[in-house]
């Protein structure tokens, strides 16, 4: 398909300039501080007066309390989403729809559970996001089907068939493990060779490398067998190729972390990574703020490219999140330090 | 039994020593059983206690677990995946001897499960995801435990107060009244004796 794309960067000064305008409203970070001091009752105020309003009385009368603020985020970003798509043409909207595919994936995997489980519909449909390029009245159609069978003939003109293809309703993980892999490996495909995109090609891969760190902690920690571990891993990293996964891989946890010093990413995990921790997500709330940190530095190198319009695309995803975990967090009564750390800012 | 139901008889004294020997054997057997029962029951209620400090611990810190889930990941998230878990704990309950008190064992399988056994892809979630599967995978473990051990517990209680009520019984009733009624009967035939003795020098004279 990239192949028909009209490429080149007379097709990004108009959507970088809405972008531009678009991520001017987003929060400042200086706001997260000021959200931390303040109770839930304030914290509600506070979105019921931001850009959130609008899905807030929306769906007021669906959802109660810190639910509604949940779906309401999520209602948001998904529209915020739609409409970069709305106003893109060409290269840009190609990529950006490439971009936006997780949420399909994300859609398409949540559809599946349901199923796997038994769920309703509207159980189903409380945890989709219609944030990709299916809709939310595609995506009710898909969830009403009863059949896997019937799910997959829907599915059958979209890029994700072949990874669903011979699904049967077992082994869900590894079909939702292929998806994933298929949705970066489509990603790094879709990128050219001009330099905006060689760089938004470093951003991607970079994002690859995070994931794949991710995972192998994450597997390192539960002592999975290095095969098993491999075959989670996706290729295509900037620092960490395909043998170094190899070799990580086939690690022993504290033999694994001592390799982590070679790679540039272990200045941001050496505080908080240790032999004996407990706990994985501090690790992954760095890996995320690094994440972010590269995108918003890249973004300046080519203001008419894909870059900024990525660079958006994640700050306001973790806005989202960010604004969750306050209020999710304050009415759990989580300890202020433990939000903090998991705030992306 | 009062008094005035027993026959004054040899043979009915004779029963009712039997009765007083094997009550008396029973008493002290039962008694055993008692005090038995009871160093039991303070063994496992260390055991209950720890248990329930662990669960309750457990709890806590699967309550902040899952919180930080949804905080970070959202209640969307969490409840998708939640969706992929398809299978549910299976649990097997046997049943064992302490004391002649018959207690639950309860065996479980499925439960604990590796990272890439829970049924949702590793990829596409996080490792808050998986420690608050594994951390509410080692509550359910707790709560079997607890279960288990509560229900002995319960067990073993009702079984120390029927225990306890039939040492009392035997002990302030049972006994006393045999007791009573052999005390009666040696009377009446120590009397009836006497009568006798009496009748026939009577007749002598």
């Amino acid at each position: 398909m990239a192949f028909f794309i009209k490429r080149g960067s007379k097709k990004y000064p108009y959507i970088t300039a809405r972008v531009r305008a678009m991520k001017s409203k987003l929060m400042p970070r200086e706001v997260y501080p000021k959200l931390m001091n303040m109770d839930i009752a304030e914290i509600t105020r506070f979105i019921e007066e931001s850009e959130y309003k609008e899905n807030v009385d929306e769906l007021a009368q669906q959802y109660n309390d810190i639910d509604l603020f949940e779906h309401a985020l999520n209602q948001n970003l998904a529209r915020t989403y739609r409409k970069l798509q709305r106003i893109s043409r060409d290269e840009p909207n190609y990529l950006i729809t490439e971009y936006l595919r997780h949420w399909d994936i994300w859609n398409i995997k949540t559809i599946l559970r349901g199923k796997n489980y038994g769920a309703d519909l509207e159980e189903i449909l409380d945890t989709v996001v219609a944030a990709g390029q299916l809709g939310y009245r595609q995506l009710t159609e898909i969830a009403g089907m009863n059949s896997i069978e019937d799910i997959k003939a829907a599915l059958d003109l979209t890029p994700y068939y072949p990874v669903i293809e011979d699904y049967d309703g077992a082994m869900l993980s590894d079909v939702e493990n292929n998806l994933d892999k298929l949705y970066y490996s489509r990603l790094l495909a879709s990128l050219g060779s001009t330099k905006a995109e060689k760089l938004s090609l470093k951003f991607i891969r970079t994002e690859i490398d995070i994931k794949n760190l991710k995972t192998l902690f994450r597997t390192k920690k539960a002592d999975l067998d290095k095969t098993i571990i491999f075959e989670l891993l996706i290729p295509g990293g900037i620092e960490i190729k395909t043998a170094d996964l190899n070799k990580l891989a086939s690690l022993q946890w504290s033999d694994f972390l001592k390799a982590l010093e070679d790679y540039s990413y272990w200045s941001e995990l050496s505080d908080v990574v240790s032999a004996e921790m407990d706990s994985l997500k501090d690790m992954e709330a760095v890996l995320d703020k690094y994440a972010l940190a590269f995108a918003s530095k890249i973004s300046h190198y080519y203001p008419l490219s894909i870059l900024p319009i990525f660079d958006y695309m994640l700050n306001k995803e973790l806005e989202v999140r960010n604004i969750r975990t306050i209020v999710r967090g304050k009415e759990a009564q989580l300890a202020d330090e433990t939000i903090r750390k998991q705030l992306v800012i | 039994m009062t008094v005035q139901d027993v026959k004054p008889t040899r043979s009915e004294l004779i029963e009712l020593k039997r009765k007083i020997k094997l009550s008396e054997s029973g008493h002290k057997l039962l008694k055993m059983k008692r005090d038995g029962l009871i160093l039991e029951f303070f063994e496992i209620l260390k055991k209950a206690k720890t248990v329930r400090a662990e669960l309750d611990e457990q709890f806590i810190s699967s309550m902040e677990k899952i919180n930080v889930a949804k905080s970070v990941e959202g209640i969307v998230t969490v409840k998708s995946t939640a969706f992929s878990f398809k299978d549910t704990p299976r649990l097997e309950v046997e049943s064992k001897n302490v004391m002649g008190v018959v207690v639950p064992k309860i065996e479980s399988s499925s439960i604990k499960k590796d990272i890439n056994e829970r049924g949702y892809g590793i990829i596409g979630t996080s490792s808050r995801i998986d420690e608050a599967a594994e951390a509410y995978e080692n509550l359910v473990d707790k709560i079997i435990l607890a279960a288990e051990i509560e229900t002995t517990i319960k067990k073993l209680l009702d079984d120390i107060e029927k225990t306890k009520r039939r040492v009392n019984a035997l002990e302030f009733k049972v006994i006393p009244e045999l007791s009573e009624a052999r005390d009666f009967i040696i009377l009446r035939l120590d009397e009836m004796e006497r009568e006798n003795t009496f009748r026939l020098k009577r007749i002598k004279a």
